[in-house]
């Protein structure tokens, strides 16, 4: 890639005040609706989104999606540079590196704050405060019931993910010890509603903890002899499926466009994956992936769970370390626990939960409750070992 | 069978709306329930947003609807923080309006029994400290 593969084909600026009486999201919108008539390019050609970090916006850990929520833009790239000052010209080199990756062909660059103006900093869901809405829980709750209307829902399906999970957490010595005691699908059910039909037992319990990996270059790896790795060979994201629609179907998510995606990039096809690491927060959210990445069609993957065994040694592995739910969810970073142990598995070191094929590994992540839909990001990666 | 909570005791501050949403708040006052509409895309929105959802422009005005619609999905919360928490069971749920809209509310005078996935509602206002209502839904008998 030579940077100059990448040009700036429209620039805007709003008027420059002391102090704003409008929201920074309107500043926003006020770049967008400009950058969009000097470039007679349309909203929805827009599929990437970078923005500078933000004092007004510096609490949100999910600034970058509830700026695109805000402006409504459905994205396959998104995110925040937060590297203070440098972050606007950060924002283009990285805008340039994810149009070179593929992730993008049309991102916009946007650099708005309201640091003045005391008053615009907050940045609660100001929406969902009247309603007492305990966030994931009351999401998923209205999600299942919705989700039930349409297809019906076994909730033995779902306590078998449970189980699955539960025991690979108790082969897990890294899970959180709370957590590491088998249940049985009785248990599953019987565990107490918290936001109905969302039990105790389908919900993430937040932990401390963290994960992480180091990467180089392909060819760097070998000139330094690295004998194991393990390589992405597809990758793809969605942020704001369906966004310009008020009302969409909240069983469709956005893993539906981004695991066709990754899966034409890593020429493989559902039937083909050695074993599955989903993003879980909530066990329907893996059913749901089942249906939306191809292993079933959709309104089928109660079916489809019934069909197949998910433990370690059975025909299509799930999170082989017990999964958030029952590894525990280390705040954000939590997706890195689905993520390692899948990279894990790979170089071959699961001990006594190790899969038997390692030809491939699925992860996949879920980010963002946005108002009244499913998830906001849905992101899937497809990992092969390099030997 | 559950005794559900209407919430109507829980003690709700007032509303700290976005610039770009204070006309829905404003109109509470006087009950009255307003969409943005997209001049352009001639459409309705919600939530209040600073752009057209489609058009990306800001080509926007706000129209008075009736505020009736039927249940698109629901759940009971029986966990919850403050200031909610010792007022559990109470509904949560996405309203459709007649506009095709979701509105997200708690819904009151709805025995659990009630409650399903269709049923008609139409406003019902809780008032809020500052002389604004927020806007809940009953069953629409």
């Amino acid at each position: 890639m030579a940077w100059h593969d990448c040009a700036v084909v429209a620039y805007a600026e709003t008027k420059i005040v002391e102090k704003s009486d409008r929201d920074v999201f309107e500043l926003g919108a006020e770049i967008l609706e400009s950058l969009l008539d000097r470039s007679g390019v349309e909203k929805a050609e827009i599929d990437g989104l970078v923005l500078s970090s933000s004092m007004t916006g510096a609490g949100n850990p999910f600034w970058s999606q509830a700026t695109a929520d805000q402006l409504a833009l459905e994205l396959d790239f998104c995110q925040t540079v937060d590297i203070g000052g440098c972050s606007p010209a950060g924002a283009l080199a990285r805008a340039c590196m994810a149009i070179d990756a593929g992730l993008a062909t049309t991102v916009l660059c946007l650099f708005a704050d309201t640091q003045a103006s005391a008053n615009n900093r907050r940045v609660t869901q100001d929406l969902t405060q009247f309603v007492g809405y305990l966030g994931p829980p009351a999401a998923f709750g209205l999600l299942s019931r919705r989700y039930e209307h349409q297809f019906g829902l076994d909730y033995t399906a779902l306590g078998k993910l449970a189980v699955a999970q539960r025991g690979h957490a108790v082969l897990n010595e890294l899970a959180c010890e709370k957590l590491r005691r088998p249940i049985t699908v009785d248990d599953y059910l019987g565990s107490r509603m918290i936001a109905d039909p969302i039990r105790l037992l389908d919900s993430v319990m937040v932990c401390d903890g963290g994960s992480g990996l180091l990467v180089m270059g392909r060819r760097n790896a070998e000139k330094r002899g690295f004998t194991r790795c393990v390589v992405p060979i597809g990758y793809a994201e969605r942020t704001n499926h369906r966004a310009s629609e008020n009302i969409v179907d909240v069983t469709e998510t956005g893993h539906l466009a981004a695991g066709r995606r990754a899966f034409a990039q890593a020429g493989l096809t559902p039937a083909q994956i050695a074993s599955f690491h989903p993003y879980d927060d909530f066990i329907i959210a893996i059913m749901m992936q089942l249906e939306m990445l191809g292993f079933c069609k959709q309104g089928q993957g109660c079916d489809f769970v019934k069909a197949h065994d998910f433990t370690h040694t059975g025909d299509l592995p799930l999170n082989t370390g017990g999964g958030q739910i029952s590894a525990g969810q280390c705040g954000l970073a939590g997706g890195g626990t689905n993520l390692v142990e899948a990279v894990r598995q790979l170089f071959g070191e699961g001990g006594p939960r190790q899969v038997k094929d390692t030809r491939n590994a699925l992860v996949t992540g879920i980010g963002g409750i946005p108002y009244g839909r499913n998830w906001t990001s849905s992101a899937v990666m497809i990992l092969t070992p390099d030997a | 069978m559950t005794a559900l909570n209407d919430t109507l005791d829980v003690p709700r501050e007032a509303p700290k709306p976005r610039t770009f949403a204070g006309p829905f708040w404003e109109a509470t006052r006087e009950k009255k329930v307003l969409l943005q509409y997209d001049r352009r895309d001639g459409s309705y929105q919600f939530p209040p947003r600073p752009t057209g959802m489609r058009s990306g422009r800001r080509d926007l005005e706000w129209r008075e609807v009736s505020g009736k619609g039927k249940i698109f999905t629901f759940t009971v919360a029986r966990r919850a923080r403050e200031p909610f928490r010792g007022h559990e069971p109470f509904l949560i749920a996405m309203v459709t309006l007649d506009e095709g809209v979701n509105v997200m509310a708690n819904i009151v005078n709805c025995p659990l029994d009630d409650m399903a996935i269709g049923v008609r509602v139409k406003p019902f206002w809780a008032p809020l400290p500052d002389g604004t209502h927020l806007l809940m839904f009953e069953p629409d008998r």
